[in-house]
């Protein structure tokens, strides 16, 4: 009979999952306190800075925050209005916050370790939850459209007007920013060969080019995607609180709310993976980290930590455009969407198609070193002429005069005459 | 026993699982009643469903070793559960969420049967963008109460019938399939290596017949669409670029006398 140890791939992946939820968790906690440094910096106070060992006079610099604010939310009455529809109430903090976490099985996060040679597992281990997964890529799709439930369902089951707007509108802005984000992703999928996201690190590693240089309007159009599905600020409609009081959470309190307002930040880090990940090189920086898939344990070490910085360079960007820039109106968010990143998403895609499909050509025409200049020029081409044209022709949408609509649904001009 | 024998109390089992779906579906789908016969319709009708589902399984496991993975039969069960439970609900919101927990429950067995990207691909289409899509409108459309159809169920007792019947029968074709011919597919060497000693043996046992789906599984799924079936691809994105164009244009269709007035009112 088999003993009743379970497999070293079954530990291995355990361990990694044990490290990856802690590490996030822990992580989200402590962004936390640094967006509310970035807020009190940018607004030229002070923030928090009081609260460190309790039932001492020891400060530092505030580091105790986050366990004292979550202490706080954690003990508050988790409250049930009475009409909501308890099932679904439930649930939907659930539902999202299993989609944001789940994304994290086909993410890598760092490069691989050295051989450990313990019998069963494969060498070299791969930081990296799930790293049979042949399709990582449409993984984090696949999960980031699930968390569009928890948001439309907890909006609806709340049976609050504030809460039904809130859940509607942001599952409008999700499904159509999920179209650019997916044509920034295509573009890399096509460039690197492959749907695994290790897998388009490495590339990225063996030429040193990462891909926000070789596909600069990919990188910009996959940018402000991501910030419109991590529901960040210009983007942050769903609970836009001068609008909608606190949007599609409105009727939350106490721990589930604990687990949206988790959730949402967790789509931040997601969002900051991916753009490191697919378009800043991931682990890799010129001449500190080797392109070889055999690495010592400082390597594997550096690696994380060039990983991690990145990241956490992206959040702090997400943070500071946070609090520098003022809300989008709705019509302008969907006239982004659908007259300014889906065009400009289709070129992107269509450049590195041809690119990649001639690439070979002008290597044998050329050489491989000049092939790869024209390469990376074309795109650089591309993007300025898309980016001028995006800016001339698109309808700007941003003046106040009324829109009028004619479609068959909109009696608005037929009310106004009466 | 003899095999011939076996089977026949395959079938015998079999008939009854129908049965029990059958009349246990038809029970459980929505009357309109209300009160306590509906109550009590719907109690025992759960219950004949949770005993068509044990027969069942126990069809498919003296079949063909159908549902020996604890995982396999874990998705299965929520996939067909979720499916029961999206036509018996009565609110269609409440349908919708089973239904995604039901494609959910696809996308799963089809990951444990190694088809990663036609899993992935039914959460993406499905669940993430039709079924919103189908919420968006249920819930913008019916914000107070439903509409006295939904209450009500078409012809329950045929439809169950013939639900039940299908499922028994797929049940019998897959099942007689995967038990047939001796070396066809991948069950028989999964047999093998479940009976040799040791988990490590079985993941080395296991491992070829594994691997045509998961070694570059994703680029050889792109090879063959398009490679062998490039037209069929084609022909389906011309029909979906048809069919959205006719949308526009159909949501876009004002009468030019409109069309002059609203620039008119627009002017002043």
């Amino acid at each position: 009979m088999t003993s009743f140890l379970p497999a070293p791939t079954t530990i291995a992946a355990l361990v990694k999952i044990g490290l990856l939820v802690g590490g996030l968790m822990t992580a989200a906690a402590y962004l936390v306190l640094v967006e509310r440094w970035m807020a009190a910096w940018v607004q030229d106070r002070k923030g928090p800075n009081r609260v460190g060992i309790p039932l001492t006079k020891i400060r530092l610099f505030g580091l105790g925050q986050p366990l004292a604010d979550g202490l706080k939310i954690i003990l508050k009455e988790d409250f049930t209005p009475r009409h909501v529809d308890k099932v679904l109430y439930a649930a939907a903090p659930l539902v999202l916050l299993a989609a944001s976490l789940a994304i994290f099985a086909a993410i890598p996060f760092g490069s691989v370790l050295p051989p450990l040679g313990i019998p069963g597992l494969p060498d070299p281990v791969p930081f990296l939850v799930a790293p049979g997964l042949d399709v990582g890529v449409l993984w984090v799709f696949a999960l980031s459209s699930i968390a569009v439930y928890g948001v439309l369902l907890g909006g609806w089951a709340s049976n609050n007007k504030y809460g039904f707007l809130g859940g509607l509108r942001s599952s409008a802005q999700l499904v159509a920013y999920e179209i650019p984000l997916g044509l920034g992703l295509l573009g890399v999928v096509l460039a690197a060969g492959s749907l695994k996201l290790d897998a388009i690190m490495n590339a990225q590693a063996e030429t040193g080019v990462w891909y926000a240089f070789a596909q600069p309007l990919g990188f910009i159009v996959f940018l402000v995607a991501a910030f419109a599905e991590a529901a960040r600020l210009p983007f942050d409609l769903p609970e836009a609180e001068q609008e909608l009081v606190g949007g599609y959470h409105t009727e939350y309190s106490g721990i589930k709310l604990l687990l949206f307002l988790v959730s949402e930040f967790l789509h931040m880090v997601t969002a900051a993976f991916l753009i490191v990940i697919m378009f800043l090189g991931g682990w890799h920086l010129w001449g500190v980290t080797g392109s070889s898939q055999e690495v010592t344990w400082v390597g594997a070490l550096l690696r994380f930590a060039i990983l991690s910085g990145k990241i956490l360079g992206v959040i702090l960007f997400f943070m500071l455009v946070r609090w520098s820039w003022p809300r989008f109106r709705f019509d302008q968010l969907m006239n982004l969407a659908w007259k300014v990143m889906l065009p400009l998403g289709l070129a992107n895609l269509v450049t590195v198609a041809t690119v990649e499909e001639f690439r070979p050509q002008l290597a044998a025409a050329f050489g491989p070193s000049a092939a790869g200049w024209i390469a990376l020029l074309v795109p650089w081409g591309v993007f300025f002429v898309g980016w001028i044209a995006a800016g001339l022709l698109t309808p700007s949408g941003t003046d106040n005069t009324p829109i009028l609509t004619h479609g068959p649904l909109d009696v608005e001009h037929e009310l106004v005459e009466v | 026993m003899s095999p011939g024998e076996g089977l026949s109390m395959t079938g015998s089992i079999l008939a009854v699982a129908v049965g029990c779906a059958a009349a246990s579906l038809w029970l459980l789908l929505p009357r309109g009643e209300g009160g306590v016969r509906e109550r009590m319709a719907r109690r025992f009708g759960t219950l004949l469903g949770c005993v068509s589902l044990a027969l069942f399984i126990a069809t498919g496991h003296r079949l063909g070793g159908v549902g020996e993975e604890a995982v396999f039969l874990v998705v299965a069960l929520v996939a067909v559960i979720s499916g029961a439970a999206t036509i018996v609900t009565r609110s269609p919101v409440y349908s919708a969420i089973w239904f995604a927990l039901a494609l959910a429950g696809v996308a799963g067995v089809l990951l444990v049967l190694g088809a990663q990207f036609l899993g992935v691909a039914t959460i993406v289409v499905y669940a993430g963008a039709i079924l919103v899509m189908f919420l968006f409108v249920l819930m913008l459309a019916q914000p107070s109460g439903m509409a006295p159809y939904d209450r009500v169920s078409n012809e329950p007792l045929l439809s169950a019938v013939a639900g039940a019947v299908l499922l028994g029968l797929l049940t019998l074709f897959i099942g007689r399939l995967s038990a047939g011919p001796a070396d066809c597919c991948a069950v028989p060497s999964k047999a093998t290596a479940l009976g040799s000693e040791g988990a490590q043996d079985s993941a080395v046992a296991d491992a070829p017949s594994a691997d045509p789906l998961a070694a570059n599984h994703v680029a050889r799924l792109g090879g063959e669409l398009f490679g062998r079936h490039l037209l069929a691809v084609e022909a389906a994105g011309v029909l979906l670029l048809v069919a959205l164009i006719g949308s526009i244009a159909i949501v876009s269709r004002t009468p030019p006398e409109e069309r002059v007035e609203l620039a008119r009112r627009a002017d002043a």
